[in-house]
């Protein structure tokens, strides 16, 4: 049990820490508020109320071809990441692999090197390879970027799991298979459902990976905002913006309910 | 406490398969890790190579990279004052919004780790929460906020509060991208840091309490420098992250405060100049690297110091 703040620490750090998440809520709120202005402009103070901009976005053939996209895309993305990250998680828990902590390192290698440049070295490749196709790009790219996730995720669930119940199951003659699907897995499926959820989101919302590998007709989630951000001023950027801050919020709360922010974080 | 117990338990386990079935189980632990490898190898360090040596190629007319194996491209890259600049900016803002994370992070951290329970949820509920929110979107949110008209949040707050009389000029200026990027990558501070506090023993803090350390002292000898090892993870995070982005310095820098992000964009993109975007993009990734090396030396030093 850590101590609790007291004194003149609590009431120095509890202000600060209001301040900050005042910080961290403000751009998401003033996207919130703009999207039900009634105004045709993106402008500050909002004026009146509507949800026409809502009926506008949901009505749009290239919001709804996106969001179709990135949500097909993610979904892909995070079945390979799981195909990949599962057996990779248990090979760096459950069996003694020479250079484990090597092994670790690169698997997680993809969370260091910035992004962007993963996109531009993929580009390059394709190219390369006269691999034309934007949706096998983009979905190879965003397995990259979402495996090292749940190869995190489901390492920490299987270090916090009781492996003495493996061990027991064992010594009672349960076989290896057995031991998994009926004591591991059990253990760690809320674990690996919070890694999946994260991997998903992590593909949904990416940007530094898609805007080298996409094309003008698969255009995520993100990259439409972006380009509609730069050249439109109407509050259906904002309107798009909302419907993407509370799909993510949903995701948030299943997250914590599944297995708590912090641990399906690892960190 | 938990986490080293658990830590140890399955190597121990796993020697003692490793005892009984010495080549089975390391063969399956192989197998069970190769296709990520194997994919890794394939989609990683092959394109990463290919990348790396691009820069020391010539690209013909047709587009084509060929020989001989040159370094201009480096020397056009930190002899020109225009991209030393950008390379300078990067750097600067990245530690800009390293340090400012680091102390608009602390207090949260700790409020995480030692407040009621309920206190500390809502906290990290909302610290981590907009991490799963696309960085266009949040940035986006900046826009409308630091916007450089009357209309802009700000500007509109400090017009009508009689503060200003003409709107300032906040949006695509270094200023913007570093707090832009610093309400990215806040998290990346906080949780390292919150982990680091969480692991510290009660006892040595009460134990400077009944000897008779004020409060502020027991923080400044005790607290803070067994936190500096998240300290260190959170700062190398927050400042490899910032270099490495693009969407932020693009929708709030413009052609103010420019990135090397945006410089490859606009070497690969516009001026589709591969091998020198490709020089700039083996520059940020050898910055990023020397950081999180030097980073690693520093914790296993002080691990090894304290063991």
């Amino acid at each position: 049990m850590n101590p609790r703040l007291t004194g003149g620490m609590a009431w120095l750090l509890y202000p600060l820490t209001a301040a900050a998440m005042v910080f961290v809520l403000a751009p998401l709120a003033v996207v919130m508020a703009m999207s039900v202005s009634a105004s045709a402009f993106a402008s500050f103070p909002p004026t009146g109320f509507s949800l026409a901009w809502y009926g506008a976005v949901l009505a749009d053939a290239d919001f709804r071809f996106s969001l179709a996209f990135s949500g097909l895309l993610a979904a892909c993305a995070t079945t390979g990441a799981l195909a990949f990250g599962l057996p990779a998680a248990f090979a760096l828990t459950r069996y003694a692999v020479p250079g484990r902590d090597a092994l670790r390192l690169i698997l997680l290698s993809p969370l260091i090197v910035p992004l962007l440049v993963v996109g531009v070295a993929l580009l390059r490749l394709f190219a390369d390879w006269h691999s034309n196709s934007a949706p096998v790009n983009l979905l190879i790219g965003h397995i990259l970027v979402t495996t090292p996730y749940v190869v995190r995720t489901v390492t920490a669930s299987l270090l916090l799991a009781d492996i003495s119940l493996e061990e027991a199951a064992r010594t009672l003659g349960a076989g290896r298979w057995r031991v998994l699907r009926r004591v591991t897995l059990p253990q760690i499926a809320p674990g690996v459902a919070a890694g999946a959820l994260f991997a998903f989101m992590v593909s949904f919302d990416n940007y530094p990976i898609s805007m080298w590998l996409a094309d003008a007709r698969y255009v995520p989630m993100p990259m439409l905002i972006y380009r509609q951000a730069a050249s439109i001023y109407t509050p259906a950027v904002p309107a798009t913006s909302t419907l993407m801050i509370l799909f993510a919020f949903i995701v948030v709360l299943l997250i914590e309910r599944l297995a708590g922010l912090r641990r399906a974080m690892a960190m | 406490m938990t986490a080293t117990t658990a830590s140890s338990q399955p190597l121990r386990t796993s020697l003692s398969r490793m005892v009984r079935k010495p080549s089975t189980a390391t063969m399956v632990g192989l197998g069970l890790g190769l296709p990520a490898l194997a994919f890794l190898a394939v989609f990683l360090l092959v394109p990463a190579v290919r990348l790396v040596s691009a820069g020391f190629l010539t690209q013909n007319a047709q587009g084509v990279l060929t020989g001989p194996v040159t370094v201009e491209h480096y020397v056009h890259f930190f002899g020109t004052s225009l991209y030393s600049h950008v390379l300078f900016v990067t750097l600067r803002i990245s530690l800009v919004t390293a340090a400012l994370a680091a102390v608009l992070g602390y207090p949260v951290a700790m409020v995480m780790v030692r407040s009621h329970p309920a206190v500390a949820r809502v906290v990290t509920f909302i610290t981590i929460a907009p991490l799963i929110v696309s960085v266009v979107v949040r940035t986006y949110g900046w826009q409308l906020i630091l916007g450089n008209g009357p209309t802009g949040l700000l500007n509109w707050l400090l017009l009508s509060t009689g503060l200003t009389h003409a709107p300032v000029r906040l949006l695509y200026s270094e200023a913007a991208v570093v707090i832009g990027s610093l309400h990215v990558f806040l998290p990346m501070m906080v949780l390292p840091l919150a982990s680091a506090l969480g692991k510290i023993e009660p006892h040595l803090e009460e134990a400077a309490r009944t000897l008779g350390m004020p409060a502020w002292r027991v923080f400044h000898r005790v607290t803070f420098p067994l936190s500096l090892p998240g300290l260190a993870v959170g700062f190398t995070l927050v400042f490899s992250l910032t270099a490495g982005s693009f969407v932020t310095p693009a929708m709030l820098g413009g052609t103010n405060a420019q990135m090397l992000g945006n410089l490859i964009d606009q070497q690969i993109t516009a001026v589709y100049d591969w091998p020198f975007g490709a020089t700039i993009a083996s520059v940020l990734v050898a910055i990023v690297v020397t950081v999180n090396l030097l980073s690693m030396r520093l914790l296993d030093g002080k691990r090894r110091a304290t063991a």
